[in-house]
């Protein structure tokens, strides 16, 4: 798993660097979630099939950790993924779903992930079928109001298929979750809107694949407390890393970390 | 038109076991028999406009067939980023249909109104638009929503309006004359045809003879329509909606790019918040859409 994450990383900064696109703090903070959830959780495979697990990018201005991820499992060509956010390329800086089979939803706009998530479970359920549904969101993110209509709404449907992911790495566009707002006692909240709450470290494989993996009997929700910009020492942590261009010279920096 | 289309909506769930209806805690009276016959492919969320919209999406990504139900202002504007988003943006066929279109529901106050829904509308280049003048429009346009792999957007006023059409075989994408008459044209679409066919009779006795066009597709301009309004030199859109970017607006747009140099003559609500108090019929005649007004403004612009 660290070589997989160390490669996902790799081609995150190596995309950042060809596109000079912002959030590759972001992307990097969700990357083990990511690799965890794509090689050792969901049931997915080429080609896509109807029983396959679901993974929502909600958070999908971190499109660039979906899109080295999908490589790292040979759904997304070097070719394509190498054209993200160049002219003439097919892969935007937030997601659309016409542009590759894997790619479940379009989003972009914070908030509409886990709603979506909703409707696709419970069609899950109407059709009777086993798979799971998997919604990352940022702390930033679920600020949002729509996020908590669905909180509201999951339990009341029986969705004990859908497992909501917070990348809670306590750095949003402009500040911090728990001084912008009262994010706090997050896990509290969840749990009282009727949703089974695991708080772990989300850069530990281990804990990482063992609050994905197992199910519940109500709908889920995993906190995973990460680093913005986690396996670039310089990112680490830093507010600038949401928006910062990846020159050259980083690139060449944090490739050095990463090798 | 509200019951007729919901009935249209269940005789369909009949044949199509994939079809659900998600409504935004709307609908008292009107879902009662699909709620018992169809009591699992029924979901009131509650008061979530955003997340029913969102969800309505998630379910046709997995190719269920999605009616979502509300009264109008909370299908388009309250959730349009989802509208947007979630629904025309991924390209999925969900059903949206909302109801007390215009000021149907006057005087609930400006909140309630939906009068700008399709200039927000008009903006979703693959979102059908329609506004039914009466059940057999109504009909047609579910029909024509339900069969299109694009989504749809249906505004109706209320319940009751009486059966205009003769046929109920109607091209629901075409202009319809409902009344003949050379002397100007009136285009209009939805509930402001109470107030237009009455004022084409009035304007008949004074020697005015209007050709009334309904054309429910707003989202959709025919040649047919265009042919019409080659034919006349005086030329209406009558409409419950702001002057500005409502049918009238679309319709001056299209004979711009055509080259179709006629003066098109907006027979709308001013672009105002309305804090007037009053029902339908009162906020009507104050802001020059009711039947004297219709009458006393054609009159003034023919000349006989």
């Amino acid at each position: 798993m660290e070589q997989i994450t160390k490669d996902i990383r790799k081609n995150i900064i190596t995309i950042a660097n060809l596109a000079k696109s912002p959030h590759v703090g972001s992307a990097l903070s969700c990357a083990d979630i990511l690799a965890t959830l794509y090689h050792k959780v969901m049931n997915i495979s080429l080609p896509l099939c109807e029983d396959r697990d679901y993974f929502l990018l909600s958070k999908a201005h971190s499109a660039m950790c979906l899109y080295s991820t999908l490589n790292s499992k040979g759904f997304l060509s070097d070719e394509d993924m190498l054209g993200y956010y160049q002219n003439g390329g097919k892969l935007p800086a937030h997601t659309d779903r016409l542009t590759n089979d894997f790619i479940e939803i379009s989003a972009g706009s914070l908030g509409h992930g886990l709603p979506i998530g909703l409707g696709i479970a419970k069609s899950l359920k109407l059709d009777k079928k086993d798979s799971r549904v998997f919604v990352l969101m940022g702390d930033g993110e679920s600020q949002e109001g729509s996020v908590w209509e669905a909180a509201m709404l999951a339990p009341a449907l029986g969705l004990d298929n859908i497992t909501a992911i917070i990348d809670y790495n306590n750095l949003q566009g402009y500040g911090r979750a728990r001084e912008l707002v009262s994010y706090e006692p997050i896990k509290d909240k969840w749990e009282s809107f009727g949703w089974e709450t695991v708080c772990i470290d989300g850069h530990d494989y281990e804990q990482l694949e063992e609050a994905l993996s197992k199910k519940s009997n109500k709908p889920k929700i995993v906190i995973c407390n990460t680093t913005k910009g986690k396996g670039v020492s310089f990112m680490e942590d830093e507010l600038i890393w949401h928006y910062y261009l990846v020159t050259d010279e980083i690139k060449q920096k944090a490739m050095e970390e990463l090798s | 038109m509200r019951n007729r289309v919901a009935k249209a909506i269940e005789n369909k769930a009949a044949e199509d076991e994939k079809l659900y209806l998600i409504s935004g805690d709307a609908g008292l009276g009107v879902w009662e028999g699909f709620k018992e016959t169809y009591p699992e492919r029924f979901l009131n969320p509650g008061v979530n406009e955003a997340c029913d919209v969102g969800m309505a999406s998630g379910l046709a990504l997995r190719g269920y067939k999605v009616v979502y139900y509300n009264i109008a202002p909370f299908v388009i504007m309250r959730p349009y980023e989802q509208v947007r988003n979630d629904v025309c943006y991924q390209e999925l066929p969900v059903i949206m249909v909302g109801t007390g279109s215009g000021i149907t529901y006057a005087p609930a106050g400006m909140t309630h109104y939906v009068i700008e829904d399709i200039a927000l509308a008009k903006t979703m280049p693959n979102l059908n638009i329609f506004s039914p003048c009466d059940p057999i429009e109504a009909d047609a346009a579910f029909a024509y929503a339900y069969a299109a792999d694009t989504p749809t957007y249906i505004r109706i006023p209320k319940n009751g309006e009486p059966e205009l059409h003769k046929s109920t075989n109607i091209d629901i994408t075409k202009p319809h004359v409902l009344r003949e008459g050379k002397d100007a044209l009136i285009i209009f679409h939805g509930s402001i045809v109470d107030a237009v066919l009455p004022a084409c009779d009035t304007l008949s006795e004074k020697g005015i003879e209007v050709c009334a066009v309904s054309n429910p597709m707003v989202s959709n301009i025919s040649d047919e329509l265009a042919e019409l309004i080659n034919k006349y030199d005086s030329v209406y859109v009558a409409e419950e909606h702001y002057e500005y970017g409502g049918l009238g607006t679309i319709i001056t747009d299209y004979c711009n790019e055509k080259g179709i140099f006629k003066k098109i003559n907006k027979i709308a609500l001013k672009n105002e918040y309305i804090h007037k108090v009053g029902n339908r019929d009162y906020l009507r005649e104050h802001y020059g859409i009711s039947i004297d007004k219709i009458v006393k403004f054609i009159c003034s612009k023919v000349e006989k």
